[in-house]
C-alpha cells in the first residue's frame, strides 16, 4: 500500500510537471541555497586545513626572536643583538622539553640550508645531478609528509656522529643510476662555493609533487634540481660553523596533543631555559589559531544563510500546502470514488502527505543537485581566490571541493519534514470527506 | 429463510434537517432483496432512487429507521467497518464510470484489492481474469480516455466484481450508452447474475430493460408505490 501510495504520488505529480516544478522552486532554491553555501565553506575550511596540515597542521613553529625593548624610548638606541652560537636551541633542550611534556612533544623538524651542488660521476663525466644540501634532523622527513622509498631515514646517530650519508629522491636515483640500488653508494657532491664532499647514500625518499611543486618540465631532465638531505649536525660541520643548535624549527607534536595547549607549554618551558639570556628568547606559535577564526567567519556565514534557506523552506511549504489545496479539490471526485471502493480515510490522509512528501523530496533532491553543481563550481573559484591570495604557498594548497554529506542529509530529512508539516492539513482535509458528497462533487 | 441480502426498516432521509429548508426525500422505505435477487429500482426523475441506491451502498446514511445489511446494522458500524463492508461486500456501478484517469483499465479494477485487507500475491491474475469476464481483456493497458463508454463500463463491473461482493448496485450503469451498447451492459449483469448467482440491484429509467430483471420496484415521491414480479 505504502509502495503505490508513492507510486501514485509520483504519477499525479509527474502529469502536472509545470505546475510541480513550480511548485517546487521555493524548496529547490532554498535547499541548493544550503547546500552551495556549505558546500563553499566546506571546501574553504578543507582547503585551508589540508593547506595549513601539508604546512605542518600538528606543530608549532618556533623560532628564536631577539628580546625587543620594552619602552618606546629604548627603541631608537636599541640595535639587533647578534646570534652567538650558544643563542641557538640546541637538541639536549628539544629532549628536556620532549623529557617535561611526553604527551605532547615528539621531536623536532629543523633544517640548515647547506647551498646547492651537483653530483658528478667520477667514471662517466656526462652522468651528473643537480641537488639542493639540506641539514636536517630526522623528523624532517615526517614533518614534510615524504615517504622513505628505499632504505633507511637518517637518524640521531647519524646527527651525534655527523656522518657523511645522505637521503636523495627517487627521481634522482632512477636518473643518475640509472635503475641500479643507489642503497650504499657513495656520492661526490661539488658545491657551489667549490667543495667537494663525499656522501653515502642510504634512503631514497619518494619526491612529493605537492610539496615541491610541479616537475619544470622546460629543464632537460638531468638538469633538473632535486633536495638532498644530510645530518643537520653534519651540515654545520661542513659549513665550519661553530653552530649546532636551530634557529627557525618546528616541534612536531603527538597525535593527541592539543596544539593550543603545547604551545602554551613550549613557550613556558623556553621562557625557563631562556630566562638568562639578555637578548633572545623563544617565540612559539600556531596555524591553528588562525585557522580558529576563518571557521568562526565561515560558520556565522552558513548559520545566517541557513536561516534564510529555512524561510525558502516555509514559504515552499506553503506554495506545496496551496497546491495540494488545489490538487485536493480537483479531485474530489476520484477521492470520492476512492471512498466508495473502500479507502479509509487514513489510507486517502497517507495517500495525499505522502505526495506532498515525494512534492518535497523531489524539489530537495533538484535542489541538491543544483546545489553540488553550483558550489563545485564556485568552491574552485573560492579555492582559486585563496591560492592567488597565497600564491607564495602555491604549491602546498591542496584543493578539496566536495559537498557536505551532512548538510544533504539534513536537506533530505527538512525537505520531507516540509511534506509533512505542510502536506497534512489538505491531506486531512481530504480524508474528512463525506463519501457521497465527494462523489457527487462536480 | 436465509437472512436477506439487504433488510431495510422505515428509512427516512432528509437533508438540511432541522432548517427552515428541511426537504423529506426518503418517506420511510421498507425493502427487503434476497440473496441471488435481480431486482430493479424504477421512478421518475428526482423521486429519490438515488438517495435510496446510495444509503444501501453505504455510501450516505439514513436519517431514521433501519439497514441490516447481511444481516449487519450499517447504522450502528464505525467509519472504518463501512469502508471495509464497502470494500469487501459491495460493488458499486456509476452512471458514469468512475474510473481513475490516470490508471490503466488494470489498475482500475485493481484498485479495491489496494484497499482490502488481505495481501494476494496473485493480485495481477485476479484482475486480468475479471477483465477476461467482461471481455476487456485485450484492453488491459488502456486508459479509460482511450475506452469507449460501454468498455469503460464493463471495466467498472469487473473493478465491482474483483473482491466478489455480496451485492452489485448499479445506478443507471446504461444511462451514458446507447440501447445497443447498454444492452451489451445489460447481458453482461443476466451473466453475472445467472452463472455466478450474484444478488443485482439496478436504477433503470427503461422499462424494456427493467422488464428484464426477476422484480420491479417503483418509487414515487419517496415512497414505493408498486412491486411486481419478485419470489416473496
Ligand atoms: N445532497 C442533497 N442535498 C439536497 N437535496 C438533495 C441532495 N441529493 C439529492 N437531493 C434531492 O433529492 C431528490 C431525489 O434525488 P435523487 O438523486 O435520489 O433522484 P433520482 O430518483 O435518482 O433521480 P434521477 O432519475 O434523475 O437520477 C431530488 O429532489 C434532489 O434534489
Ligand atoms: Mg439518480
Amino acid at each position: 500500500m505504502f509502495f503505490e501510495n508513492i507510486k501514485e504520488a509520483i504519477t499525479s505529480i509527474f502529469s502536472n510537471k509545470m505546475r510541480s516544478l513550480l511548485t517546487m522552486l521555493g524548496i529547490i532554491i532554498g535547499i541548493s541555497s544550503v547546500i552551495i553555501i556549505t558546500t563553499i565553506g566546506g571546501s574553504i575550511q578543507s582547503t585551508l586545513t589540508a593547506t595549513l596540515n601539508s604546512m605542518g597542521g600538528n606543530t608549532v613553529s618556533t623560532y628564536v626572536e631577539a628580546r625587543y625593548p620594552e619602552n618606546e624610548e629604548d627603541w631608537e638606541t636599541w640595535v639587533y643583538p647578534t646570534l652567538e652560537a650558544d643563542d641557538y636551541v640546541t637538541q639536549e633542550m628539544i629532549d628536556g622539553l620532549i623529557e617535561a611534556y611526553p604527551d605532547e612533544v615528539k621531536g623536532v623538524a629543523a633544517s640548515s640550508y647547506l647551498g646547492s651542488g651537483q653530483v658528478k660521476d667520477v667514471a662517466d663525466s656526462d652522468n651528473y645531478a643537480n641537488v639542493n644540501l639540506n641539514g636536517v634532523t630526522p623528523e624532517m622527513l615526517e614533518y614534510m609528509k615524504l615517504e622513505l622509498y628505499a632504505g633507511r631515514n637518517l637518524t640521531d646517530a647519524d646527527n651525534v656522529g655527523q656522518k657523511k650519508v645522505c637521503l636523495i629522491a627517487d627521481t634522482m636515483a632512477e636518473r643518475y643510476f640509472n635503475g641500479e640500488n643507489p642503497i650504499g653508494e657513495k656520492l661526490s657532491v661539488t658545491t657551489s662555493d667549490g667543495n667537494i664532499f663525499d656522501l653515502v647514500v642510504v634512503g631514497v625518499y619518494e619526491y612529493n609533487q605537492a610539496l615541491f611543486g610541479k616537475v619544470d618540465t622546460s629543464i632537460p631532465e638531468k638538469d633538473r634540481v632535486t633536495e638532498m638531505m644530510i645530518p643537520i649536525q653534519t651540515s654545520f660541520k661542513l659549513q665550519g660553523t661553530e653552530q649546532t643548535g636551530y634557529e627557525y624549527f618546528n616541534i612536531l607534536l603527538t597525535p593527541l596533543a592539543d596544539v593550543e595547549q603545547a604551545t602554551l607549554d613550549i613557550t613556558a618551558y623556553f621562557e625557563e631555559v631562556y630566562a638568562d639570556n639578555e637578548d633572545f628568547h623563544i617565540y612559539a606559535y600556531n596555524m591553528q589559531s588562525d585557522m580558529g577564526m576563518i571557521n568562526t567567519v565561515i560558520n556565522v556565514i552558513t548559520l545566517a544563510v541557513s536561516g534564510i534557506a529555512a524561510i525558502s523552506l516555509i514559504v515552499g511549504g506553503v506554495g506545496v500546502m496551496n497546491i495540494m489545496l488545489v490538487s485536493i479539490t480537483e479531485r474530489t471526485r476520484e477521492i470520492g470514488v476512492r471512498m466508495a471502493l473502500g479507502a479509509k480515510r487514513k489510507t486517502i490522509r497517507q495517500q495525499f502527505v505522502i505526495e506532498a512528501i515525494m512534492l518535497c523530496l523531489i524539489g530537495g533532491t533538484i535542489g541538491i543537485l543544483l546545489g553540488i553543481g553550483i558550489g563545485a563550481l564556485l568552491g574552485q573559484v573560492a579555492g582559486f581566490v585563496i591560492q592567488n591570495m597565497y600564491s607564495e604557498y602555491a604549491n602546498y594548497i591542496i584543493m578539496e571541493v566536495h559537498p557536505s554529506g551532512m548538510a544533504i542529509t539534513l536537506s533530505l530529512f527538512f525537505s520531507m519534514l516540509t511534506g509533512v508539516f505542510f502536506g497534512y492539513y489538505p491531506a486531512n482535509k481530504a480524508a474528512k470527506m463525506e463519501v457521497i458528497d465527494a462523489l457527487r462533487y462536480e | 429463510m436465509s437472512e436477506p441480502v439487504i433488510r431495510m426498516e422505515k428509512i427516512v432521509k432528509t437533508y438540511y434537517q432541522g432548517k427552515p429548508n428541511e426537504l423529506e426525500i426518503l418517506h420511510g422505505i421498507d425493502l427487503v432483496v434476497n440473496q441471488g435477487e435481480f431486482v430493479s429500482i424504477v421512478g421518475e426523475s428526482g423521486s429519490g432512487k438515488s438517495t435510496l441506491m446510495n444509503i444501501i451502498g453505504v455510501l450516505d446514511r439514513q436519517t431514521s429507521g433501519n439497514y441490516y445489511l447481511e444481516g449487519q446494522d450499517v447504522n450502528s458500524m464505525t467509519d472504518e467497518v463501512r469502508s471495509a463492508v464497502r470494500n469487501q461486500r459491495i460493488g458499486f456501478v456509476f452512471q458514469n464510470f468512475n474510473l481513475l484517469p490516470r490508471a490503466n483499465a488494470l489498475k482500475n479494477v485493481m484498485v479495491p484489492l489496494m484497499y482490502g485487507q488481505t495481501r494476494v500475491k496473485t493480485q495481477k491474475e485476479r484482475a486480468m481474469e475479471m477483465l477476461a469476464m467482461v471481455g476487456m481483456e485485450e484492453r488491459a493497458m488502456h486508459r479509460p480516455n482511450e475506452l469507449s463508454g460501454g468498455q469503460k463500463q464493463r471495466v467498472a463491473i469487473a473493478r465491482a466484481m474483483i473482491n466478489d461482493p455480496a451485492i452489485i448496485l448499479a445506478d443507471e450503469p446504461t444511462g451514458a450508452l446507447d440501447s445497443k451498447t447498454g444492452h451489451m451492459v445489460m447481458d453482461l449483469f443476466h451473466k453475472l447474475h445467472e452463472e455466478q448467482g450474484k444478488t443485482i440491484v439496478l436504477i433503470t429509467h427503461s422499462q424494456e430493460l427493467a422488464a428484464e430483471t426477476q422484480r420491479i420496484v417503483t418509487i414515487l415521491d419517496g415512497e414505493i408505490v408498486a412491486e411486481r414480479g419478485g419470489e416473496h
